[in-house]
């Protein structure tokens, strides 16, 4: 019966077969805009900058600006992964704090036992991190509130440890922040790595898994994803990006500071949007945040050869992150009329 | 022997019974078919074979093997993939993506193998006859139609032995839908079992080898497909015999326009429209599917960006955006078409889904008044019939045809009187569609003017008093009295015809 049934049926084939389409150039372009807009700030508060003062386009001023950059990478790095998944990390600030305290009273000249203090640091991190991943899914509860309380809790630990900003750096350790190879500091091969490993880590399950429960969470679930799991690595590598973002920190204070993490925790969340993150997760690039953290870093030299008051650099970084955000809407309205 | 043996399946969600005795039972190498009102627990049913959700009661024997999946993935280990009416896709993942979604062929680094994955994607499309694609595209940007085509695909890239098609026609224009149901037999002739959900009769009939029928949780009987007839089917589904799907059309319509469109565009897909809708009337609209009926109904509500002149009774308006279509007596509602992603908050509950957009009738002094809230609430619960334990409960625990009757609720609510209807059926079961047709003839009696969209072209004819034709973002013709017929329709939308 099923064939005269089937021949009884409307046998109109599909009038076009799905072949191997050529890149959609246009639709990448809108898709990215976000992206390219940071770029184009970026190129203009670099323009400005260098027409106000020499020596701009040089290597040392690569090094110098990545170095200042650079905690703040480490640490919106993290933070890219919990945006794309659609939450958000408060508990940052915290783990930096925690994680710079610790440098400074346990990091000796024993470069063995600074090594293992520096990898306690980075377990610690991750732990703290997946336990934040762990409250959200197994208590359902909202992950700004739970990152704000495990913010609150370290840094109560961190003042517990060391209450006033203090203890000490060792020099070798310090140094490593301006060594060299092959012409360029350790932060911008940092700066390089990183690119690296998020090229490589958006492309792989895990990754693309991550992004696909901050698109649409249910829909990721009844995929066969475990939420839970999922969140106890995005809040896990968040915690220990952190942590590393401390173990460079140091090298920059040459000391620890309980109080200091919270200058990460909204720069850092800035630095991605300005990259064309999104907030509602699923959607974003590592890259993008790089380049926002460059002009984030970057307002603060601008701000200063201008002689004006330091009180601009929050100002106009205000301004920034709305244009930017003003920008990625203009762009998503245009990528969506161009399909109907 | 049976691939699938079921024996008293139940389930319950709290102090609802979603399923409390179903049998089933299938052979491989059939397609069968599932029937049901909705809520009648052939969702529930599903969702426990697909793995989603876990059973309480009773034993499934899968190839004679106890079966009892603790997530969707260890259903898909023993070879059970389900094509979701509840779209499963991520939005920002592209096309292939989302196809080979977890399971993606990877490179020595761990990382997706892209062109690996673009053969296999193409080779998938190609062996089942897909509809074009782009394989690139990201999922967001694709239309609802599309969207089904690409969770099927993803079901079929597991190779399964069972697949489940929850409603997956209903989403599709009728060559697409066509072209589901020829593979569907090819699936089956494969040697697989096909388990297949629809509301269409038609295409229960043309596919289905057996099918079982589902009431209130549990089944009521299974029969082979050509020893039964529609009639008996139908009263089986429903525990009784449905007089009759469509209501009288008795004429209700006056001269009184109540909105008069001119010269009206939208986008590229709609172009200089002109129409008039009357008290009282009820003016479908058809044509083939994407020829800019969604169009019109998004422009009219204000969610799109329209040129020219739009008349609520008799008075020029501009809709600038939904809230102001909503307003007032004079204004506009909506009935939209994706109800799950536009129409409700699934999250909250049927009294603060129903009273969202009309808050402003339960207040006093700028407070809320609980009472008269409550009571209106409870007076469209009890008009329309749905069926929730309380006014609290959440509305997406309701079925297809309950919470379709939610979003008409909440559009009653608005007191518009110009109401638009976007394929207010799809996805909702027969008995629910009788309802739906004689409340809408019901409404036109009091005055309520209607435009309506079904992508079931049987329904413009039994129940719409004209029915304007699109092709091409134009009116291509508009049927009266005893032309409106499927025929006539289909030849206005597919053939070059002047607008009679």
């Amino acid at each position: 019966m099923t064939v005269e049934r089937t021949a009884e049926m409307a046998q109109r084939p599909a009038e076009v077969k799905s072949v191997n389409p050529g890149i959609d150039w246009r639709g990448r372009a809108l898709d990215r805009a976000p992206f390219l807009v940071a770029c184009l700030m970026l190129a203009l508060i670099v323009a400005i900058y260098g027409s106000l003062q020499s020596g701009v386009f040089t290597l040392d001023e690569l090094n110098l600006d990545t170095a200042a950059a650079m905690t703040l990478m480490l640490a919106a790095t993290g933070q890219t992964i919990v945006l794309v998944r659609g939450g958000i990390d408060l508990s940052i600030g915290g783990m930096i704090s925690l994680g710079t305290v610790i440098a400074a009273t346990r990091f000796t000249d024993d470069p063995s036992t600074t090594a293992l203090w520096a990898l306690a640091i980075l377990a610690l991190g991750f732990g703290i991190g997946a336990l934040n991943g762990l409250l959200i899914s197994l208590l359902k509860l909202q992950p700004f509130l739970v990152t704000l309380a495990t913010w609150s809790i370290l840094n109560g630990v961190a003042m517990i440890i060391l209450p006033t900003d203090g203890g000490s750096i060792p020099s070798w350790w310090v140094g490593f922040a301006s060594a060299q190879f092959i012409g360029l500091t350790s932060p911008v091969w940092m700066l390089l790595a990183l690119l690296l490993f998020w090229w490589w880590f958006h492309a792989t399950r895990v990754g693309i898994t991550i992004q696909a429960s901050g698109s649409n969470e249910k829909s990721a679930f009844l995929s066969g994803v475990s939420i839970t799991r999922v969140n106890l690595v995005t809040y896990g590598l968040s915690g220990l990006f952190a942590a590393g973002a401390a173990l460079f920190l140091v090298t920059q204070t040459g000391a620890g500071s309980p109080t200091i993490g919270k200058d990460y925790i909204l720069p850092s969340v800035a630095a991605a949007v300005i990259g064309g993150v999104s907030l509602f997760g699923g959607r974003g690039h590592l890259a993008g945040t790089l380049i926002g953290a460059f002009v984030l870093t970057l307002i603060g030299n601008l701000v200063f050869v201008l002689h004006v008051s330091s009180y601009w650099q929050p100002v106009a970084s205000g301004v920034i992150l709305l244009l930017s955000v003003l920008a990625s809407s203009i762009a998503e309205k245009a990528a969506r009329s161009r399909v109907q | 022997m049976d691939l699938v043996t079921v024996k008293g399946l139940s389930k319950r969600y709290g102090g609802i019974v979603a399923l409390s005795d179903a049998t089933f039972s299938a052979r491989a190498g059939e397609v069968h078919a599932l029937l049901g009102e909705n809520g009648a627990g052939k969702s529930t049913f599903i969702q426990i074979l697909s793995g989603a959700v876990r059973h309480d009661g009773g034993s499934i024997l899968v190839d004679g093997q106890d079966y009892r999946p603790a997530n969707p993935d260890a259903a898909q280990a023993r070879g059970i993939a389900a094509v979701f009416q509840e779209l499963s896709l991520i939005p920002d993942l592209s096309v292939e993506q989302n196809i080979w979604f977890r399971h993606e062929p990877r490179t020595w680094l761990g990382t997706v193998n892209r062109g690996e994955m673009r053969r296999k994607t193409l080779a998938l499309l190609e062996k089942y006859n897909f509809p074009a694609l782009r394989p690139d595209r990201e999922l967001r940007r694709l239309t609802l139609a599309e969207r089904q085509i690409v969770e099927i695909a993803k079901g079929l890239a597991k190779d399964p032995r069972i697949l489940i098609l929850d409603e997956a026609t209903s989403a599709l224009p009728a060559r697409e839908a066509d072209w589901l149901l020829k593979l569907t037999r090819q699936l089956a002739a494969e040697g697989r079992l096909v388990i297949f959900i629809s509301h269409r009769m038609a295409e229960v009939r043309a596919i289905a080898d057996r099918l079982t029928i589902f009431r209130n949780g549990a089944t009521v009987a299974a029969h082979d497909a050509n020893a039964v007839s529609d009639n008996e089917i139908v009263a089986q589904m429903i525990g009784r015999h449905l007089d009759r799907l469509y209501p009288e059309r008795v004429p209700t319509a006056t001269d009184r326009i109540a909105l008069r469109v001119n010269n009206f565009s939208s986008g590229s897909r709609l172009s200089a429209v002109d129409f008039a809708l009357r008290e009282g009337e009820v003016l479908g609209v058809g044509g083939l599917q994407g020829h800019g009926q969604r169009e019109l109904f998004q422009a009219l509500f204000g969610a799109a960006r329209a040129a020219g002149t739009v008349e609520l009774w008799g008075k020029p308006v501009s809709i600038g955006n939904p809230r102001q279509a909503l307003i007032g007596r004079d204004g506009i509602a909506l009935v939209p078409e994706d109800r799950r992603g536009q129409g409700l908050l699934l999250t909250k509950s049927v009294r603060e889904n129903l009273t969202l957009s009309v808050i402003n009738r339960f207040t006093e002094n700028g407070l809320l008044s609980r009472q008269k809230e409550s009571d209106m609430v409870k007076e469209m619960v009890d008009f329309l019939r749905i069926k929730a334990g309380t006014p609290e409960q959440l509305a997406g625990t309701l079925s297809g045809g309950n919470q379709q009757k939610v979003i008409f609720g909440k559009m009653l609510l608005t007191q518009a009187r110009v109401l638009l209807l976007y394929d207010p059926t799809r996805g909702v079961d027969v008995g629910t569609k009788g309802e739906i047709f004689q409340l809408m003839r019901d409404l036109a009696a009091k005055g309520y003017a209607i435009l309506f969209h079904s992508s079931d072209m049987p329904e413009l004819v039994h129940v719409a008093d004209r029915v304007m034709v699109m092709r091409n973002g134009r009116i291509a013709a508009t049927l009266e009295g005893e032309h409106i017929s499927e025929e006539g329709i289909l030849r206005a939308a597919m053939l070059e015809t002047r607008a009679a």
